[in-house]
């Protein structure tokens, strides 16, 4: 069927470049205008494979000029809906570089398209010819589309008055990108890139949990394991739901437990102080447990001082790196504090009692209308005391928490109190790992740990007893 | 195939200016060059005679810096592409493509991971990729070009100058990098030290594949600051290059 070209067609010329040297024109790119833009109409709305041209054709370019150039392309068939259209145009960059001469970079109003003179000499000299070709593919290899009609405009004005709409609908589609949850999808993605430092992490990649790095999103993970399968990004089914809120899977277990060669076997994704996301280190931002106010605290690589709990990043994100589970530390992407499932089951916003403002100003938008003046940044507390007094002169939510605690106290005393037959004191400087009252101290001051000072505060402490024996 | 030559050694012994002369060499034989400074100090494109505001590692930032505003669903390889083609300086006969501002802090794993996979792709559009690195960058280098084929170290002729290919030779060894071959140039060789120059790489059983002399021409130019890629076929310098470049089988 290719016959009818005076080019070759194939994958293999996908990488092929068209220098300047040996390029007849150029169109959009940096120096120019255009976009590429896919609309799905109903069947009778277009005529199958129809073009239309609108300004000046390629013969009529001279050879080493530049032009502007919008490519539309309209599709029908009874499964084509709207939502499949971004996938469909992607796809023009494919198919238009598996055409010989022909260089596409780029997308939507960014791209970038040069022909080559060898192609000209070959008898390239329409839009058409390159429309047709585009469109035959589009056909071959989407075969939901059963009609296709392509319109490309050289003409400057023309391009200029067609943009404005094409961004408009760039921008809806994105709008219901974002809108994408780990509920909406079957398949998350993993990355192991960082395993060569890291040895034992795993990253998950859901719609609602960027990577930790803040370079890996869902989209990127579907992109890169649908190129190559076996490559650093690849699908996780997910499997089971075990604990929707937390975010845990059965396929997501299973996988972590091979990948981390059995060093952990279960991993909450929107958890912060059960199962949590391994960090391997090279986290945007590092959350930080503090106890005292039994709330959490972030901090970024950019941000240079201390943070209440005294401090620095470096300190803490040694701490969190290495492709552990570390309870008290997660290692998140900017990213994932503008999504809906952050910390959900810690209690999400409700938990973040102090950010640097840099950073907090950078997701201001997407914080919590109630709680935004809550959160204290360096400017309102750069320790415990003056934390606190933020949280409480502000009302942050974190305080009903205090109340709970106090009463959570009192019955840990009195357990112990009872149960003790040996010193069984709940110490003032429990070495426990950072954990939230009701997980470290509910079962007893713990074991040893990071050497973490955990304060009672207000905490009533009676004992009815104390025995002090001479261990055998 | 492409041809990959990366050209190191110690600082100041004449890197850019044998990368530059390999250059001339070849695009006089039109075979298309692809010109990679990968030296952060970046000193090629003057030498070259042209000019090369932004690079690779600008481009980089950009992809990082930009990413949570871009499309959720965008292919972020085929926007760094263009990126990286936008950058590149389009000479005829060669292309020039400079590295310019190094890692920051942060993760780069996953942009150096899309990176790698452009350059591979661009690579092959190319006779030949000349890679002009300073001293100890061998490795720096390819993280973002996978396959040397000819590692250069240049020498100034010193002892010293020697023990650093010696060093390089150790090094490359150690990062089992795909590099198939590694040679010598001796660089602003004088009459006085040619005889002793050879003795030592026969001694550190380096492979000597040229000796290039001081140069009247360059060090004229020098002091004008003009380029080299245009200096006459009758160059001391431009004639070695050339004999180089013939047992290189360029
Ligand atoms: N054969 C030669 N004869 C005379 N001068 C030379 C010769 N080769 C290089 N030079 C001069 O020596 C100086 C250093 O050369 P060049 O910049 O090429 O070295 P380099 O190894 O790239 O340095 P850097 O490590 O700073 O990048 C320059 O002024 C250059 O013009
Ligand atoms: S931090 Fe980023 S690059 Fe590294 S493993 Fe995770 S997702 Fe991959
Ligand atoms: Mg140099």
């Amino acid at each position: 069927m290719a016959d009818e070209f005076p080019f070759e067609i194939s994958p293999m010329f996908e990488g092929e470049r068209v220098r300047k040297d040996g390029m007849y024109v150029e169109l959009a790119g940096p120096k120019s205008k255009g976009f590429e833009l896919v609309k799905s109409v109903e069947m009778d709305e277009i005529e199958d494979g129809k073009f239309t041209l609108i300004g000046p054709d390629l013969s009529a370019m001279e050879e080493g000029s530049r032009h502007p150039i919008a490519m539309i392309y309209r599709i029908a068939g009874e499964l084509v809906e709207q939502d499949l259209e971004a996938i469909v145009e992607r796809r023009n960059h494919d198919f238009q570089n598996y055409i010989q001469g022909v260089m596409h970079l780029n997308q939507r109003y960014d791209i970038w398209i040069r022909v080559s003179k060898d192609a000209m000499k070959k008898g390239l000299n329409s839009f058409e010819q390159i429309a047709k070709a585009t469109m035959m593919l589009f056909k071959n290899e989407l075969p939901f589309i059963e009609k296709i009609e392509a319109t490309y405009i050289t003409d400057l004005a023309e391009v200029e008055k067609e943009l404005d709409g094409a961004i408009a609908t760039y921008t809806a589609r994105d709008e219901r990108t974002r809108d994408l949850h780990d509920e909406d999808v079957d398949v998350f993605y993993g990355c192991t890139l960082c395993q060569s430092f890291a040895p034992t992490n795993v990253c998950v990649v859901t719609p609602d949990r960027i990577s930790l790095c803040g370079a890996i999103n869902w989209f990127d993970g579907r992109a890169a394991a649908k190129v190559d399968p076996e490559g650093p990004q690849f699908a996780i089914e997910k499997g089971e739901i075990i604990d929707a809120e937390g975010g845990e899977y059965s396929g997501v277990n299973d996988l972590a437990k091979s990948l981390s060669n059995g060093e952990y076997d279960r991993i909450k994704i929107h958890s912060f102080f059960e199962y949590p996301h391994t960090s391997c280190g090279c986290f945007e931002v590092v959350g930080f447990y503090i106890p005292e106010v039994d709330g959490i605290g972030w901090v970024d690589r950019d941000f240079t001082g201390t943070a209440p709990n005294g401090l620095p990043f470096s300190t803490m994100a040694g701490q969190t790196g290495g492709g552990k589970q570390i309870v008290g530390f997660l290692g998140i992407g900017i990213n994932y504090f503008r999504s809906p499932k952050f910390i959900e089951t810690d209690g999400g916003w409700d938990r973040v009692v102090w950010m640097p403002k840099h950073l907090k100003d950078k997701v201001l938008a997407d914080i919590p209308e109630d709680i935004v003046d809550k959160v204290a940044t360096e400017e309102d507390a750069t320790d415990l005391e003056s934390l606190k007094a933020f949280l409480t002169e502000k009302k942050h939510p974190i305080l009903e928490r205090w109340v709970e605690e106090e009463e959570e106290d009192e019955e840990v005393v009195e357990e112990t109190t009872t149960a003790a037959s040996t010193m069984q004191m709940p110490t003032m400087t429990a070495g426990a790992p950072m954990m939230p009252a009701g997980l470290g101290l509910g079962s007893g001051s713990g074991s040893g740990g990071s050497g973490v000072k955990i304060t009672l505060k207000n905490a009533k402490v009676s004992i009815d007893r104390v025995i002090i024996k001479k261990s055998e | 195939m492409t041809r990959v030559i990366a050209i190191t050694g110690k600082g100041g012994t004449g890197k850019t200016a044998i990368a530059a002369l390999l250059i001339r060499y070849l695009t006089k034989g039109n075979k298309i060059v692809l010109a990679i400074d990968a030296d952060p100090d970046t000193n090629l494109p003057e030498t070259l005679g042209c000019e090369a505001e932004t690079g690779i590692g600008d481009m980089r930032e950009f992809m990082l810096n930009e990413r949570d505003n871009l499309p959720p669903d965008v292919n972020k390889e085929s926007i760094f592409e263009s990126k990286i083609y936008e950058v590149l300086t389009e000479m005829p006969g060669y292309d020039l493509l400079v590295m310019g501002r190094p890692e920051g802090s942060g993760c780069y794993c996953y942009a150096n991971n899309l990176l790698r996979g452009i350059m591979d792709r661009l690579v092959k559009n190319y006779d030949v990729v000349i890679i002009d690195t300073a001293a100890g960058l061998e490795h720096f280098s390819r993280k973002i070009i996978r396959d040397v084929d000819d590692l250069i170290v240049v020498t100034d002729g010193s002892r010293r100058g020697l023990r650093t290919g010696e060093r390089i030779r150790e090094l490359v060894g150690e990062l089992e990098a795909n590099v198939k071959n590694i040679y010598v140039i001796a660089n602003k060789v004088t009459e006085a030290n040619k005889d002793k120059i050879s003795e030592t790489a026969k001694e550190l059983k380096l492979e000597l594949i040229g000796a290039v002399e001081v140069d009247e021409m360059i060090q004229e130019r020098d002091l004008v600051g003009s380029p080299l890629f245009d200096l006459p076929d009758d160059s001391v310098a431009v004639r070695e290059i050339e004999n180089i470049a013939k047992k290189l089988k360029l």
